[in-house]
């Protein structure tokens, strides 16, 4: 626990000092909030916050790699790496450690767009019930979003190669999610295949977390999505011990 | 636990002094115990392998039948460092070849080798950052696989190009080097002004890493690798980089180091080793080819040039020297009278040929040999002669 918190510690301020945690933040923010205004705030809407959630899994989805891309590439690249894996601390409490700080960098940023909420219910009557739920929903998915990105950060020492791997791999998911792809692929796969390709989008459970219903599985779905991609991070790292 | 930091003192302490009933050892009939003989018995009890009163041939020590004044942990560590058969492969190439060496506590070995020869890679898999592909190493009786974490607490180390991160503050840095290194509360802020002492730091603490100079950048990753003060220190290229003077303040740094901590240092300046380490290995592709101090090296080797003084007439000597030797360095130093005085670069022949050769010239043309030497061997000559020696055979073969 003690290294998770000293790799976090770490990590969350090297965000900070370098330029870009606040160009990331900044761009994230303004590209979101300027698409959520320009769609939602109109007169006679419904007060939620449907549209504002529904942009995220597409924002992320260009912002989340260039937040990830360093995280293992530039370790390699510069060598600190070498160190990095030479100090007591197991593969696991590393990759725990950064994984902590990314997605602590970006419950910040959320944090941050809590003006949106705020000016909605100060024109309309928001049940922040739902909100709140969609919140998590919006952290859960980062989270999803952020091991992919870190794991393709491990396989190449490049960081616009993992930054282009992480955001194909993403749009991959994302689109499986999709019903328009879906009903495509009707048509060239069998069924199962294709609600088991769906199953394995994390966009599919996005709606209904961010709807307010907050179910075990969809809980479950983004636990092992994450535990998956940051064991596969794993392997590569061991298995860079092996190969040398 | 008591663990013995260097062998020879703790048991040449009083503590040990007059163990209960060492095999049957007489007391010194000179009355008190003189200095001379605790330390004899001490090197008895070193040699029945720690089993504190039982008899020399018992092998397994068992620690319920110590009833000396310390109990020793029962498997004390002969050497810090064990490497047996070491062996790793990138793919198809081999790096080392099953190679074998053993650090006692408190040594500063110099690994020394041409490049590729294998020396990082040994280091890579000590800090546990490789792993080998065949053969076992072991540090403090920890294996370097199985109790990897466990290793690496007890080691420092400072990788080849000094990789820091460089948007960190000094200060910031060592306090994470010693807080992930497992130095906790109050002993941080300790440790970190202990390094920044100890490796000369003091005026830039507060700078970004980035600011640094290669000679500072250097002896943050010095600091870095003794802020939790290891048993073991293991540098790679620790000078490489640096201009003279930093090379002397660090050399002497790690000679000062090599007084509390068992160090290996891998360097291409052959002077370093002769200055700072205890026991030189030289490596090359993969194998060891030395392992000793720097006087048995030195030693065993032929110097490569010859120094002779021959009375005869100037020119005939130059011209005939020049003949038996062709195609190699004949230099006349200096000429008094009728005596000649050459010097002959005839390469680290380990026969004895050149001087034989060059006495049937003397003796064939009725001159007098005054005098007949080989230049004393340099650890350049050694290190030449083992690392070339082998990649002519290759090349050859």
């Amino acid at each position: 626990m003690r290294e998770i918190a000293i790799i976090t510690g770490r990590e969350l301020k090297s965000y900070f000092v370098s330029p870009i945690a606040y160009v990331f933040g900044g761009l994230f923010l303004i590209v979101l909030c300027y698409l959520t205004v320009t769609s939602m705030l109109v007169e006679g809407q419904t007060a939620n916050l449907q549209s504002f959630f529904q942009l995220l899994p597409i924002v992320f989805l260009f912002f989340l790699p260039a937040l990830t891309m360093r995280l293992w590439a530039e370790e390699r690249k510069l060598g600190t790496l070498e160190l990095l894996m030479t100090f007591p601390v197991s593969v696991r409490q590393l990759i725990t450690g950064k994984f902590l700080a990314s997605l602590i960098y970006l419950s910040l940023v959320m944090l941050l767009t809590i003006g949106v909420p705020l000016t909605v219910a100060a024109h309309g009557d928001l049940d922040w019930g739902p909100v709140a739920c969609a919140y998590i929903a919006s952290l859960l998915m980062a989270g999803a979003y952020i091991s992919v990105g870190m794991f393709c950060s491990a396989v190449t020492r490049d960081q616009i190669i993992a930054l282009l791997l992480a955001l194909v791999l993403l749009l991959v998911l994302f689109l499986l999610g999709s019903p328009f792809v879906q009903e495509n692929l009707q048509t060239l796969l069998p069924e199962v295949m294709v609600s088991a390709l769906a199953a394995a989008s994390p966009y599919q459970y996005f709606n209904s977390i961010a709807r307010g219903v907050l179910d075990t599985r969809d809980l479950i779905f983004y636990l092992c999505f994450c535990g998956f991609f940051l064991h596969l991070n794993a392997l590569v790292l061991q298995g860079r011990r092996m190969k040398g | 636990m008591t663990r013995l930091r260097n062998l020879p003192r703790p048991l040449a302490g009083p503590g040990l002094a007059a163990p209960a009933g060492v095999a049957g050892e007489a007391p010194n009939p000179a009355g008190p115990l003189s200095p001379d003989w605790r330390e004899l018995r001490a090197v008895r009890d070193v040699s029945a392998g720690f089993t504190c009163g039982t008899s020399p041939g018992s092998r397994s020590p068992s620690p319920g039948r110590c009833s000396g004044p310390f109990v020793i942990k029962p498997h004390v560590p002969k050497a810090m460092i064990v490497v047996e058969n070491l062996a790793k492969n990138y793919g198809l190439t081999q790096a080392l070849k099953g190679i074998s060496f053993e650090v006692k506590r408190g040594e500063v070995i110099g690994f020394l080798g041409p490049n590729g020869a294998g020396k990082s890679t040994t280091m890579k898999i000590l800090t546990g950052y490789l792993l080998p592909t065949g053969g076992r190493a072991s540090v403090d009786n920890l294996d370097v696989v199985d109790d990897s974490l466990a290793v690496r607490r007890r080691l420092g180390y400072l990788p080849e190009s000094t990789p820091l991160y460089t948007e960190m503050l000094v200060e910031e840095y060592l306090r994470f080097a010693a807080e992930i290194r497992g130095v906790r509360g109050r002993d941080v802020r300790s440790s970190v002004s202990r390094v920044v002492d100890t490796c000369g730091l003091g005026g830039v603490t507060g700078k970004s890493i980035l600011e640094l100079s290669k000679g500072y950048r250097q002896r943050v990753g010095l600091a870095q690798a003794m802020v939790h003060n290891p048993d073991v220190l293991i540098l790679d290229e620790p000078t490489s980089g640096l201009d003279p003077n930093q090379i002397v303040e660090v050399r002497s740094l790690i000679m000062r180091l090599g007084e509390q901590h068992t160090v290996i240092l891998s360097t291409h300046y052959l002077q370093e080793v002769e200055a700072s380490c205890s026991r030189i290995i030289i490596v090359t592709q993969g194998s060891i080819v030395a392992n000793d101090t720097h006087e048995n090296l030195v030693s065993g080797v032929p110097a490569r040039s010859i120094r002779a003084r021959i009375k005869g007439p100037a020119d005939n000597v130059n011209n005939q020297l020049r003949e038996l030797f062709a195609g190699k360095a004949v230099e006349q130093i200096n000429r008094d009278g009728d005596y000649g005085h050459y010097k002959i670069e005839c390469g680290a022949a380990r026969d004895r040929s050149p001087e034989e050769a060059l006495a049937e010239l003397v003796h064939k043309n009725g001159w007098a040999l005054a005098e007949l030497t080989r230049d004393s061997a340099t650890l350049e000559d050694v290190f030449r002669n083992l690392t070339l020696a082998n990649t002519t055979e290759a090349g050859h073969a």
